[in-house]
């Protein structure tokens, strides 16, 4: 039994840590996208979470419990600075703005050769035990769960829906996106933290338009609609690959874009989705 | 009586085509006023005016006296003026309580750190606010589905669970785009006694109205539009009675000649 757990654990549980790492990006980009904003940020506030949080480290430092804090408040300032910005411009410019972004932020971490290591790449030569990484995953569900009972919530809803009819109901628009891209932030800071540790090793390429497809993709296989459904989405987007290459090797490949395909068709609203529940009890009553 | 709103020489135009042109409205302390007019008239782009979904070109509003022209739409919420839309536009995805609970955004009575918190405080406020929504829906007689899918409810009952949602913030003034647009006159009647009632408990109301019966019936003052002016101010009976009125809404090709040469 124990032998057979441990197979397991050979086996999987790498896959386990990198589903919990992706399903920081995936709440990243959730936090936004629950405020009516698509954005590829999450890739930028990783890069500067994981980057800073790694050099706090290494040159202060700074034990590892507190680096991924550290990552967090990084991500959210930088995010806050990113609102500003963004939230001038018209939706769909923001999420190409963003893209723009992603870019940029590879050529800074090309060429901040002190703090990325440029081409060479930085060693992350620090500990992390899997069970801090659930740990700080749970903590982080729980603020999402707070999030969504508490009045911001249910603003996010609102101007997520239609804006302009929140504002005429009271609801700032305007500051509760701005709340969303801090939240948005600290999640994506903390998961480029997460990635640098369960990598040890960051390159310019670790932060690139790779986290920006699988954060979407887990958040259109999971839900977009729900927090849960950003976690889901992450895990099987993670786990999808390596089931395959156990069960059906020759469609590893292919597995996972037949996966978004299939749900985009059939539920377009992800695999968590808080209004189908509802019209069925809506139909039943 | 002293006047809740007033508009001064009001306009809008999008591009060549003036939709509101020199508008002044006076909406006396608690009265119902009508706003009527012909299709593309203006009347909706004068609650958008109000609301701060548009901006005016010229002209200014005043609400107790106070500026509102320019000011971003949630503040002109929070100085007292809530509305409901032509067509209806309730949130997708919510239930009947929480579309009123988002309309509760400003009497929330916590800051949304408590609320996040979950502070004792901030959890007693919010079941105070709950109550209080659901005493809303009560009044527009949609309490017992407080918990269903909005999207799934027929037409006149979505159009009653925006105006509960324009109550929460507890409004001076309610603007009503044609509230009863697509209802019986059974559920019409209905209307005009909850904005009576709500006239009764000290709101002031500025409603779009077609239904003349409606408008004679419900309505204290009534101003009639037309190509973005006013054609007639006053009681219901007057501005039915004004030629220019008649011509408006049954004038033959050359009335609507003269119609055209006020603009
Ligand atoms: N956002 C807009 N952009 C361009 N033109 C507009 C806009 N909104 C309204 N208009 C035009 O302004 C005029 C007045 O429209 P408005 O919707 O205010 O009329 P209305 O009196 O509410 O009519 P109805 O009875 O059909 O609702 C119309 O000619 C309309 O086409
Ligand atoms: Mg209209």
């Amino acid at each position: 039994m124990k032998m057979w757990l441990e197979d397991i654990w050979a086996a999987y549980g790498s896959t386990l840590g990198f589903g919990m790492v992706n399903a920081f990006f995936a709440l990243s980009t959730y936090a936004v996208l629950s405020a009516g904003i698509l954005s590829f940020a999450t890739v930028t506030y990783a890069a500067a979470g994981g980057f800073l949080g790694t050099q706090l480290a290494l040159h202060l430092g700074l034990p590892v419990f507190l680096v991924l804090p550290a990552a967090a408040l990084i991500g959210a300032a930088l995010a806050f600075v990113v609102a500003l910005v963004f939230l001038r411009l018209e939706s769909h410019w923001m999420a190409l703005a963003s893209l723009a972004l992603v870019l940029i932020t590879r050529v800074v971490a090309l060429n901040a050769t002190p703090l990325t290591g440029g081409v060479y790449g930085l060693s992350v030569p620090l500990f992390f035990p899997f069970a801090g990484l659930v740990v700080l995953l749970g903590v982080v569900a729980v603020v999402f769960w707070r999030l969504n009972q508490s009045w911001y919530g249910i603003a996010a809803r609102a101007v997520r829906e239609d804006p302009a009819v929140a504002s005429t109901l009271g609801i700032p628009p305007r500051r509760i996106q701005t709340i969303a891209f801090v939240v948005s932030g600290a999640t994506g800071g903390i998961g480029g933290m997460a990635l640098a540790l369960s990598l040890q090793f960051l390159s310019p390429d670790t932060y690139f338009i790779n986290i920006a497809f699988t954060m979407i993709a887990a958040v259109v296989l999971g839900g977009s609609y729900h927090w849960a459904g950003a976690i889901l989405g992450a895990f099987v987007f993670t786990a999808l690959p390596v089931v395959a290459q156990a069960v059906l090797p020759e469609f590893e490949k292919v597995l996972n874009g037949v996966a978004l395909l299939l749900i985009m068709i059939f539920l377009p609203r992800g695999l968590i989705d808080p209004r189908f529940w509802r019209l069925r009890k809506s139909a039943k009553s | 009586m002293s006047l809740l709103l007033e508009t001064d020489d009001l306009g809008k135009s999008f591009g060549g085509l003036t939709a509101v042109a020199d508008l002044n409205l006076a909406v006396p302390h608690g009265c119902v006023a009508g706003l009527m007019g012909p299709n593309g008239a203006g009347k909706t782009t004068v609650i958008n005016l109000l609301s701060g979904l548009l901006r005016a070109d010229r002209g200014r509003v005043l609400l107790d006296g106070v500026p509102m022209q320019g000011l971003p739409p949630h503040h002109i919420a929070a100085a007292g003026i809530a509305r409901t839309y032509q067509n209806v536009r309730l949130f997708s995805g919510m239930t009947v309580l929480e579309q009123v609970m988002a309309g509760c955004f400003l009497r929330r009575g916590t800051s949304l750190m408590a609320s996040f918190l979950g502070l004792p405080a901030a959890r007693a406020a919010h079941r105070a606010v709950q109550s209080h929504a659901l005493d809303l829906l009560d009044r527009v007689g949609m309490a017992d589905r407080a918990e269903e899918l909005a999207e799934t409810l027929s037409y006149g009952e979505q159009r009653r669970i925006e105006i509960a949602r324009a109550l929460g913030s507890n409004p001076k003034l309610l603007l009503l785009d044609e509230p009863t647009a697509g209802m019986n006159a059974q559920e019409s009647d209905g209307i005009g006694r909850l904005v009576h009632a709500l006239r009764d408990g000290g709101m002031t109301v500025l409603m779009v109205e077609h239904n003349v019966r409606l408008v004679m019936d419900f309505c204290d003052r009534v101003t009639v539009m037309n190509f973005g002016r006013a054609l007639a101010n006053g009681t219901p009976a007057e501005c039915m009675a004004h030629p220019d009125v008649q011509a408006a809404y049954f004038g033959r090709a050359d009335d609507a000649e003269r119609i055209r040469s006020l603009r």
